[in-house]
């Protein structure tokens, strides 16, 4: 058992590696990406501060990518809570939907939705490019909905309804903050998919340029650090967002430790207000 | 009434994942004439990519390069999950992370990633000749599927992992335990009962990645070199240069069926095995 963990260490290694390699030598003082390292310079950082065609993509994979993030979301969300209570074909049918969306190929979907587009007189561009990845991304984020869902107390939500509160309001007071982390993951999950994705923005973008299409047709010329520099400032910008989702998550998690650690207490007197209450204090 | 929830995303995914499909199915049908679509019922398409050897050649390296990530993803990415499922708590969410981490990193910056790691000149190059173990740098990493293959199970690997990982933390260690207590060497206990219990897992991390590296396009493209045609690309270029919507539609809708068809038979010929061996082994 201890040697199936001395396995991980590798695994981690190599899982880094690539990763590791880009950010190493946006740091390397030489035009040419060879071992050994020639020494440390910030010069392809302050490069990038000049160079408009980076900013520019930055600033329009974050246009693209936070409306994908809420979008995504947010229908994770409500086709999440719908599942709870669907008839068992309707469920399934969502659910097989779902899995061929995440099956199909990317490249193949985005073609298809390039075509249909086509001939429905629309053009490519922003919001095409949006909803295609909020479509695209929709399996991830109802699944990671669809999980804390499954582990949602459905008790808590009861007492709230026999106490008097309306449906509305067991979903604004219970449900939704009970929920919260989950949609929140889910959020940068959407998001740091977006930024990540050249396949359909390759079909869909039309005039829009993200990031992403930036760095491609300047890489299929040439390997330059300054390109480095940029991946390492996205992937920086990747691990704050996604940080920032675990910290809070991790923070609620341990707000929320007493209430599931006393079942039986909770059973026994199961104040919505308290309960409730004290879940929307915290946020 | 809840059903009512799931409208918004039914629509999207109707909109913008069914309809596209169904519409390449029909552009199948249609045909050219001088780089104007025409709404017809032709088979020509259908036919030309099916009697095409270019194309055949291609749906047949899909195929290959499809079963060969899954294959060496389950090789590497079973006794990962195994050790991640035997992980303290604590580690367990670390893993996670860990193990995510490659699929939030852009695919581009990935492939470009590979290009500086793989290069003639590059950091792997210069620990294989400094290290004696090379003459000289070795020319087969970048530009060959060597390459494509490495960067296809690199990306898929987190996929594979995470879904043995999923079915091995279901597995009652108590039944391995059992296994070795009535004399089951580590081996057989793994193979009758630890084996038998995560195959589901095994199976759905095989048909996702299945799927997910035969349909990858960009990979293959930006690493293959020569050998990096692929069926998507051909599809992309029948699409965006040739103006063959037709053609590329019904090539299209051959690799989704193969897709599907191999999904299908793997799912009908493992169907009946995991319960099986659990039948058989446990009475004996």
């Amino acid at each position: 058992m201890r040697s199936g963990r001395r396995l991980l260490l590798p695994a981690v290694a190599v899982l880094y590696l690539p990763i590791a390699v880009l950010v190493l030598f946006s740091f390397n003082d030489a035009e040419v990406m060879a071992l050994p390292l020639s020494g440390f310079t910030l010069r392809w950082y302050a490069a990038l501060r000049a160079n408009e065609a980076f900013l520019a993509g930055l600033l329009t994979s974050f246009r693209i990518a936070v409306p994908v993030g809420l979008l995504a979301a947010g229908l994770g969300l409500l086709t999440a809570l719908g599942l709870r209570g669907a008839a068992s074909g309707l469920r399934a049918l969502v659910l097989l939907l779902l899995l061929a969306i995440f099956l199909v190929p990317k490249s193949v979907l985005a073609i298809g939705q390039a075509m249909l587009l086509q001939l429905a007189g629309l053009s490519r561009g922003y919001w095409a490019l949006v909803l295609a990845q909020a479509t695209a991304f929709l399996p991830f984020t109802t699944l990671l909905v669809g999980a804390a869902v499954l582990r949602l107390d459905r008790r808590l939500e009861e007492a709230a309804r026999d106490l008097g509160a309306s449906p509305l309001v067991t979903l604004r007071m219970v449900t939704l903050p009970l929920l919260a982390p989950a949609i929140l993951a889910a959020f940068s999950a959407g998001m740091i998919l977006s930024l990540a994705d050249a396949t359909l923005a390759r079909q869909l973008a039309g005039p829009v340029q993200p990031l992403s299409l930036v760095v491609a047709s300047a890489f299929q010329r040439e390997l330059r650090p300054d390109l480095n520099a940029m991946q390492t400032v996205l992937l920086a910008v990747t691990f704050l967002v996604l940080g920032l989702g675990l910290a809070r998550r991790h923070r609620r998690r341990r707000a929320a430790r007493p209430a599931p650690v006393e079942p039986d207490h909770a059973a026994r007197r199961p104040g919505p207000r308290r309960s409730a209450g004290s879940i929307a204090g915290r946020c | 009434m809840s059903a009512l929830l799931l409208v918004p995303g039914l629509l999207l995914v109707l909109a913008m994942g069914v309809a596209p499909l169904l519409a390449m199915a029909l552009i199948g049908f249609w045909s050219v004439d001088e780089m104007v679509l025409v709404p017809d019922l032709s088979a020509r398409a259908w036919l030309e990519a099916a009697g095409s050897a270019t194309i055949l050649g291609l749906l047949g390296r899909a195929l290959l390069y499809g079963s060969a990530t899954v294959l060496l993803c389950a090789l590497l990415g079973y006794p990962i999950a195994l050790a991640m499922s035997r992980l303290p708590p604590l580690l367990k969410g670390a893993a996670t992370v860990v193990l995510l981490t490659p699929l939030y990193v852009g695919e581009i910056a990935r492939i470009y990633a590979w290009r500086i790691l793989l290069g003639v000149n590059g950091p792997i190059n210069w620990v294989l000749v400094e290290s004696g173990l090379l003459d000289e740098p070795t020319r087969v990493l970048l530009y060959t599927p060597v390459s494509t293959l490495l960067a296809l199970v690199y990306n898929n690997l987190p996929f594979m992992t995470l879904a043995i990982w999923i079915a091995a933390e279901r597995v009652d260690l108590r039944l391995v335990e059992a296994a070795r207590d009535l004399g089951g060497r580590p081996f057989a206990a793994f193979r009758r009962v630890t084996l038998p219990l995560t195959s589901p897992g095994l199976l759905a991390g095989a048909l996702a990645t299945f799927a997910l590296a035969a349909g990858d396009q960009l990979t293959p493209a930006l690493l293959g070199g020569t050998s990096g045609s692929t069926a998507m690309s051909m599809i992309d270029s029948l699409f965006g240069v040739a103006f063959d919507w037709p053609l590329a539609a019904a090539t299209a809708w051959l690799l989704l069926i193969l897709l599907l068809g191999v999904a299908l038979l793997v799912l009908l010929l493992t169907a009946r095995l995991p319960a099986t061996r659990i039948v058989l082994g446990g009475g004996r």
